[in-house]
């Protein structure tokens, strides 16, 4: 028997479930064919739906489920918006709320149904650990900020780049300064919640790996029966990685909302706290 | 495997990176991702916020509405219990005021009854004086002619002859 090689990148691989016809848009061939990727979107957002309309009672007194989500609601709208922003802050807690949560149920679900992508489930994939969507979101939040705030303040809104106080020359340099560490926000925002989600589904099958090859060595007899220890101990790294990745789950969900928040808290109170 | 089959014809793009950096797959990922996006932004704005969040409110209101309520009966029942301490008070000083207005009245009634007793006594202890002195006057006044008898008698015995009634009663009273 051969031995399986080793591929941690092969459950990133994208293929075609439904063959659907390719559109063009502004120019663009856009494949419109449902991928594994696509379905797991779809199924994360059908399970935040079903989670919330099932939920979501209007009871004083709480059952666990809509505990929970009044949980998921309140970490948007008095652990991140309200703190943050403030009373002004109360209309954008939908947006940040939903970026919490697709983020979030999309992470979880690459951690907890990852045992699917063994039995090849399609709904296992890991949406978030695509650049493509974390780059979408980062740049639809990005792009968004920067459209209220000139909406908002209108031109007057590019002062944000300049530090007062500075002198011409300081704050001419304070001005290239402040831009790049401006315009680099969607880039670590992309980068940060794909690298981890990435790194962590990497790490989880390379010890996965670990224990089915060491486990076929040990099945060879003789000295390789001891490749049984390190197999066992791959074993209790991925038990110990599977904790650890639903932590980073959750927390990159919440601190991808809370820069938004962060970012919109500059638009919103602009000129406040500058 | 569908994996292994796609592998055969992908694997040199992916073999030099990721497989996240295979740009076909990227317009369909992302007009996808943005639809699904904006359905469950939709489903949030006009189900999850005003649902999850009203209730939030709301038991925040019933909460503080009924800690308010709570204050307030609180509030009331103290003053009620004010009021009916001054209440107490008032009938209390009351019934002392009446207690003592009795015990005065009685008093003085037992005072004046005591004094129209005296009275009476006095006057039957002065009205058996009175007797009394009448009844030794009679007495005496006894005393007088039974002794101008006995004198009569004596000299009548002694002379032979009647001494006259007013000697008699000259000598008596002598």
């Amino acid at each position: 028997m051969q031995q399986p090689a080793i591929q941690p990148m092969e459950q990133f691989m994208i293929h075609k479930i439904v063959s659907l016809p390719t559109v063009h848009i502004g120019g663009l061939a856009v494949d419109l064919s449902i991928t594994n990727s696509i379905l797991s979107m779809m199924v994360g957002a059908v399970l935040l739906i079903a989670f919330f309309a099932l939920t979501a009672r209007r009871e004083i007194v709480p059952n666990r489920g809509q505990a929970l989500a009044e949980s998921l609601y309140n970490i948007i709208d008095r652990v991140l918006v309200g703190p943050i922003i403030g009373q002004e802050g109360k209309p954008y807690v939908p947006y940040i709320l939903s970026l919490f949560l697709i983020i979030l149920v999309l992470n979880l679900m690459s951690v907890v149904f990852a045992i699917g992508n063994l039995a090849g489930f399609d709904a296992a994939f890991a949406v978030t650990s695509q650049l493509a969507i974390t780059a979408t979101l980062a740049i639809l939040t990005f792009v968004s900020v920067l459209v209220l705030g000139f909406i908002k303040h209108g031109p007057k809104f590019v002062s944000l780049f300049w530090v007062p106080g500075m002198g011409v020359f300081g704050g001419a340099a304070m001005v290239i300064i402040e831009m790049i560490s401006y315009f680099v926000r969607p880039v670590t925002l992309a980068l940060r919640l794909f690298g981890n989600m990435l790194g962590g589904h990497v790490v989880m099958s390379l010890f996965g790996s670990f224990v089915v090859a060491l486990g076929i060595l040990a099945l060879s007899g003789g000295i390789a029966t001891l490749a049984f220890v390190p197999s066992a101990l791959s074993f209790a790294m991925i038990v110990g990685l599977t904790g650890l990745e639903l932590v980073v789950a959750i927390l990159q969900a919440f601190v991808f909302a809370a820069l938004a928040t962060v970012y919109l808290n500059e638009v919103v109170n602009f000129g406040h706290g500058h | 495997m569908a994996t292994e089959t796609q592998q055969g014809t992908e694997a040199p793009a992916a073999s030099g990176g990721l497989p996240q950096f295979d740009f076909q797959w990227w317009p369909g990922q992302i007009v996808w991702f943005l639809v699904i996006f904006a359905i469950v932004l939709l489903f949030v704005r006009l189900f999850v916020s005003p649902r999850v969040g009203g209730t939030i409110d709301a038991r925040d209101g019933k909460i503080s509405g009924d800690i308010a309520d709570a204050r307030r009966l609180k509030d009331e029942a103290e003053a009620q219990a004010a009021a009916a301490a001054a209440e107490t008070a008032q009938a209390r000083a009351q019934a002392q005021r009446v207690a003592a207005e009795a015990r005065a009245k009685a008093q003085a009634e037992v005072a004046a009854r005591l004094a129209e007793e005296e009275a009476k006594l006095a006057a039957k202890g002065a009205e058996a004086e009175a007797r009394i002195a009448k009844a030794r006057d009679a007495a005496m006044g006894n005393v007088a002619s039974i002794a101008a008898d006995a004198a009569g008698a004596i000299v009548g015995k002694l002379t032979g002859k009647a001494a006259t009634a007013a000697e008699l009663s000259a000598a008596g009273r002598a």
